[in-house]
């Protein structure tokens, strides 16, 4: 090869190592940045009337006399919207009957509509479910049920070679002739005035507990069980896997048994976290009777066995950080070797050790498989201290998942989600830059 | 003794190691000794009840079911009665999954380890750790998420220009690269400098009009391709790439570190150039260590299951044809988590024990793997330390 190929190859080939790095810097930005763009919007939003009549009602929260006269002052634009109806339904009543069906599905569309944007009209009989209490209590999806509104949506299946396609036709040609065409005009003017948006900032979203299975009301329940099974598995996990770590740096000696331990260690981390879930199933719950079902201290166990190796590991690399100097020294000054480990090695060690039980909590808090079977309940309040031992908890992770996957409503409810996922990633990514601060003042310390 | 001859008898016996002193010593010493081993072997304990508690009840779906029909039959139908329990498909969809993202993940991982222990100056590399900490640390519920809800739905609308754009950027920079390699080879045995000249143009004149050729001829039949489920293999492979990268990066990092700095000067001392250097000495002296990086990047693949539960459309069905990725898929992982909830209330049926087989697979997959992958570095290591 001539030496100008060799340059090119050799230029190449750090362009792809470089490419690759900043591939996974573009990655981790393409998954994070819509997850906290959408999720701050979870807490701050233009939000309407009906979310701050919610609040008052759901949370006890607001000015009543603001609010009095803001609902007043809506319901002066909305009293001409059901009088529309009321206008119409007399005219239904006159029509032929042929006629009168055909209007009457139509019509019962709108109302569906109508009471989704603002929540029950006059006539309504009191609904059984939070979530039908109120209208839209955030601007923009009000926006898109107005456009639900005002157009009515249709497949175009006529070319079968390719996929269905998705119009709109608007509502108020179907109505042409009647009293009703003039609703349609009217609310798409009207709107604001009968919603009233406002920049709102949501904080009760972190301190909430949820209304309606997520619809209304915030992640409280699910944040402080996302504490409980994290710290509860440090509980258990961290004295033990300091305390192992401690057995494999300055005790162990060379043999197989050593290396048998040191493969079950390496086993254990490796072991998928569906696996832990099925073993906390069979053992903590099905076998020792931890608890009669689910239970918080069933999941935090399972999650301290996951974190374990992890947190023996770091430990260990720790302890075998501190200069050996140190070591010689105390022993030289005559204390025993226990003496020196608890007074010497691990004081010198323990931010070290810390930084690993800080990257295990993180990673605690973010599990999901492993307390699917043994702790995690979709819907529930949050709980008390004393009932770890007794009663499942909502916890973000587990909740993410329902919410997206498995609730009745998830595309409606895409807000919610992001903001839990803003929740969790921000309590793991802050765990860990707390750690890696942590680790660079460690290395700085040590250089000196 | 030494205090015994100051005088002064009462003043301090701390020193004074007497044989009742001593033995109570040596019993605490045991004792503490003891504990400590207790702990570490706790862990041990812990990884036995793991295998004995799965196996336990993955046993009894083996003697109502028998082999044959788990592992060759892809009808799976648990909810049946009687029901049907062929993992094939799913057994198939976890490999898929698993090999497509070992494509992404590796080739990029070994570069991106390759760039951090040789390539980068420390100051870059100081910021470059962190990128790939956090994402490790990211929870795969998020990553889920992202890839249920962001990427699904690019995917099913922009799915064609989403392909071509990827062959485009990932394929045209090698294509013009082995244009130049491959003319340059071809022509490198002429002796007479202005025919070699000539004949090199030439050659990367037709290589080149090739090459685009190719690419805009497979870039426009990608463009076609219209995606009918986003939440497809190819979505979960790319995302499960994300995942196994750091992983695979800071292990084959260590590995090509551990390969001394000798070796390296010798090979820059024969006038090789970086890149020879590190394809033709290091990377040899590190490959076992990257392997051993591969197969635990490939574990964590495969025993995931938050991504794959969201986002692989659950349809347990081998892809027509198989290699195609963009069909919906089902996973081992994925059909445990799923199945448990409608399963656990009849204890003893075989639709529970049948997740708890699965689950043993897996076990016994990441076992072996973890083995094999230990054995790897500890024998490279054996090999570089007597070099």
């Amino acid at each position: 090869m001539n030496i100008g190929t060799r340059k090119i190859l050799d230029r190449s080939f750090t362009a792809v190592g470089i490419g690759s790095i900043v591939v996974m810097a573009f990655a981790l930005m393409i998954v994070v940045v819509p997850i906290v763009y959408n999720g701050i919007g979870a807490v701050f939003f233009t939000g309407t009337v009906e979310h701050r009549k919610m609040l008052y009602s759901e949370f006890k929260r607001g000015d009543s006399q603001e609010l009095s006269s803001e609902v007043a002052s809506s319901n002066r634009y909305r009293a001409k919207v059901y009088e529309m109806l009321t206008g119409f339904e007399a005219e239904l009543e006159t029509m032929a009957p042929e006629k009168k069906a055909e209007y009457q599905s139509k019509y019962s569309q709108v109302r569906t509509a109508l009471q989704s944007l603002l929540g029950p009209l006059p006539g309504d009989p009191e609904p059984m479910l939070t979530r039908f209490k109120y209208g839209q209590t955030r601007w923009e999806k009000a926006e898109e049920k107005l456009h639900d509104l005002l157009y009515e949506s249709k497949w175009d299946n006529s070319n079968s070679s390719v996929m269905s396609k998705e119009y709109f036709v608007s509502r108020a040609i179907g109505f042409e002739g009647t009293s009703l065409v003039r609703l349609f005009p009217y609310i798409k003017d009207n709107l604001e005035n009968m919603l009233l948006p406002e920049f709102t900032f949501y904080w009760g979203f972190i301190t909430d507990s949820s209304v309606d299975s997520h619809f209304f009301g915030g992640i409280w329940p699910e944040i402080q069980g996302t504490f409980f099974l994290a710290i509860g598995a440090m509980l258990f996990a961290f004295p033990l896997g300091v305390v192992a770590a401690v057995y494999f740096t300055e005790y162990a000696r060379p043999g197989f048994l050593n290396s048998m331990l040191r493969s079950a260690n390496s086993t254990l981390a490796g072991v998928p976290s569906i696996v832990f879930g099925m073993f906390g199933l069979a053992f903590f719950i099905n076998t020792m009777k931890v608890s009669e079902s689910k239970s918080v201290i069933a999941g935090a166990l399972t999650l301290a066995i996951m974190i374990l190796p992890t947190i023996i590991r770091a430990a260990e690399e720790a302890i075998l950080a501190v200069p050996k100097t140190y070591r010689e020294a105390s022993l030289s000054l005559g204390s025993t070797k226990w003496n020196t480990i608890a007074t010497v090695i691990l004081p010198a060690a323990l931010p070290g050790i810390l930084t690993g039980g800080v990257i295990s909590l993180g990673r605690a808090a973010g599990e999901t498989a492993p307390i699917i079977f043994t702790a995690a309940v979709s819907v529930g309040s949050a709980i008390g201290l004393a009932d770890v031992f007794s009663s499942p908890t909502p916890a973000l992770s587990w909740n993410i998942y329902n919410l997206a996957s498995e609730h009745e409503a998830a595309a409606q409810l895409r807000h919610v989600q992001y903001g839990m996922v803003l929740a969790l990633v921000t309590i793991v990514l802050l765990l860990n830059l707390s750690a890696i601060v942590l680790r660079a003042r460690i290395s700085k310390k040590l250089k000196c | 003794m030494a205090e015994e001859s100051v005088g002064e008898r009462n003043r301090s016996n701390a020193f004074v190691v007497t044989a009742r002193k001593r033995t109570l010593q040596k019993v605490a010493k045991t004792a503490g000794e003891g504990m400590l081993f207790s702990v570490a072997f706790f862990v041990a304990v812990v990884v036995l009840f793991i295998f004995y508690f799965v196996a336990r009840d993955a046993i009894p779906f083996f003697q109502i079911r028998g082999f044959s029909e788990f592992f060759t039959s892809s009808n799976w139908y648990p909810a049946d009665e009687p029901g049907e329990f062929g993992a094939l498909a799913i057994i198939y969809g976890s490999l898929m999954v698993t090999l497509g993202s070992a494509m992404i993940a590796v080739p990029m991982g070994v570069a991106a380890a390759i760039c951090l222990s040789d390539i980068l100056p420390f100051s870059i590399r100081q910021y470059a750790k962190p990128v790939i900490e956090m994402l490790a640390a990211i929870p795969s519920v998020a990553f889920g998420f992202f890839a249920l809800v962001v990427l699904a739905p690019l995917m099913q609308d922009h799915g064609g220009p989403m392909l071509m754009w990827g062959w485009w950027i990932l394929v045209s920079p090698f294509l013009l690269l082995s244009v130049i390699v491959i003319s340059d080879l071809l022509t490198a045995n002429i002796k007479d400098e202005k025919r070699r000249e000539k004949r090199h143009w030439m050659l990367l004149i037709v290589l080149g009009l090739f090459s685009i050729f190719l690419l805009f001829k497979v870039g426009s039949v990608l463009n076609g391709i219209q995606i009918l489920t986003g939440t497809n293999a190819l979505n979960v492979s790319i995302i499960l790439s994300f995942m196994a990268l750091p992983t695979i990066v800071s292990v084959s990092e260590d590995a090509l570190q551990a390969v001394g700095r000798d070796i390296r000067e010798g090979s820059y001392a024969l006038g090789a150039t970086r890149a020879e250097t590190i394809i033709k000495t290091i990377l040899p002296a590190a490959s076992s260590g990257i392997l051993a990086a591969v197969i635990l990047g490939i574990m964590r693949a495969l025993g995931e299951t938050m991504v794959v539960w969201m986002a692989s459309g659950n349809s347990s069905h081998i892809p027509e044809p198989w290699f195609n990725y963009l069909e919906a898929i089902r996973t081992l992982t994925a059909t445990i988590a799923g199945d448990m909830g409608e399963a656990d209330q009849v204890t003893g049926s075989a639709r529970f024990h049948v997740l708890f087989a699965m689950g043993l697979l897996l076990l016994i997959i990441s076992f072996i793997s973890n083995l094999v992958s230990e054995r790897i570095v500890v024998r490279q290591r054996k090999i570089l330390s007597g070099q």
